[in-house]
């Protein structure tokens, strides 16, 4: 099968062989990582609306080029990094809990300016 | 807030050209038709930034402390020292952030505070085309933790900081000084650390090398009192310099 295209323009970005395979698995992976958190996380809230809408893009959407530009987010190859780097994000949300409330207080004068 | 919504206003912030004047609290007379080099408020770009501070309080509301926009626009996030890296992943990783450069990085000295030192980061997003600043704050002996694992760039900037001010990144790969003289003792950016210096260099021919040499000025430091007798903004008494976002939920 024909590479799609010779090159992304981007160094150090490959051009993507099978992108909707490489998606649809990193987008499960992130829901999968995000349903362990609480369903009130505001976090977990947006990134999963953010994820279902792009993952039924992919799902219904066949043509590359047509999916590039109906999530008008870049190239392929670029929303394959975003979906990596927010994989490897909510991994660590998970492990901080960042859905608490605040840990430390500020001292009083502390963000007062000017002085 | 609907994340596809913030991306949406995003693109509208970029298509508005022009926006409304509004008049400014205690600034009298002022538009941009009778005063036309005073800088135009962009009201929809305050709104887009205010909603994208919200929006990084929400989902991270362990750390974020308070959300403020500066004047020109400048969205600022301020944290404790433990959610640095926390923040900063997410600010790089999240899709509706992607704030993937690092412009600067840099510290502050307010020695009248407890936490005397701010160090300030200052991050681009090249797909939004949006800048966001985050700033925390230490002390003389807390360590701060590096974001060199996140971005780069970090490297210098963080050994320029420990240099001037020394404030100490934990997990740094390589922390030394990297703009002070080798022998060099102080942190030359606090605010105790005088002008001119404790020390001078000059070259001893009986030794045949640079010797350093407690300083010798001629003349005395003279400290000028620069505040006029009147008031110089009238315009602007109640000016404030940053505008706190809301992040707090009214109960």
């Amino acid at each position: 099968m024909a590479a799609r295209k010779a090159t992304t323009g981007l160094t150090g970005l490959a051009v993507a062989t099978n992108p909707h395979h490489t998606l649809g698995v990193l987008y499960s992976k992130i829901l999968r990582c995000l349903h362990k958190m609480p369903p009130d996380a505001a976090y977990r809230k947006y990134t999963e609306q953010i994820v279902t809408e792009r993952h039924n893009l992919v799902k219904t959407e066949t043509d590359v080029t047509k999916l590039e530009q109906v999530m008008n987010a870049g190239q392929v190859e670029e929303v394959i990094q975003q979906a990596e780097n927010e994989l490897s994000l909510a991994r660590k949300m998970l492990e901080w809990r960042a859905w608490e409330p605040l840990v430390q207080e500020p001292p009083s004068e502390q963000w007062r300016w000017p002085l | 807030m609907a994340a596809t919504a913030y991306r949406g206003l995003f693109s509208l912030a970029r298509q508005a050209s022009k926006t409304v004047v509004p008049r400014a609290a205690g600034v009298r007379l002022c538009s941009t038709e009778l005063h036309p080099t005073i800088r135009p408020v962009n009201e929809v770009q305050k709104q887009t930034l205010s909603e994208f501070g919200q929006y990084v309080a929400e989902c991270l509301p362990k750390y974020v402390q308070k959300v403020q926009i500066t004047a020109g626009n400048e969205l600022e996030v301020l944290i404790p020292p433990e959610g640095v890296t926390p923040v900063i992943s997410f600010l790089k990783d999240h899709t509706n952030a992607q704030f993937t450069c690092l412009a600067d990085l840099c510290g502050v000295d307010m020695p009248s505070r407890s936490y005397r030192f701010e160090v300030v980061y200052n991050f681009l997003s090249v797909r939004f085309n949006s800048r966001i600043r985050v700033k925390t704050y230490t002390d003389e002996l807390t360590p701060v933790d590096s974001i060199c694992d996140i971005h780069k760039a970090a490297n210098w900037y963080e050994r320029e900081v420990w240099d001037m001010y020394g404030v100490f990144f934990a997990n740094h790969p390589d922390l030394r000084r990297i703009l002070t003289d080798y022998g060099f003792e102080g942190h030359p950016f606090r605010k105790d650390f005088p002008l001119s210096g404790y020390v001078e260099c000059r070259y001893d021919d009986e030794v045949k090398r640079v010797v350093v040499e407690p300083i010798e000025l001629a003349q005395e430091f003279r400290k000028f009192d620069l505040a006029a007798p009147w008031e110089q903004f009238p315009n602007f008494r109640e000016h404030v310099a940053s505008e706190e976002v809301p992040i707090k939920e009214e109960k």
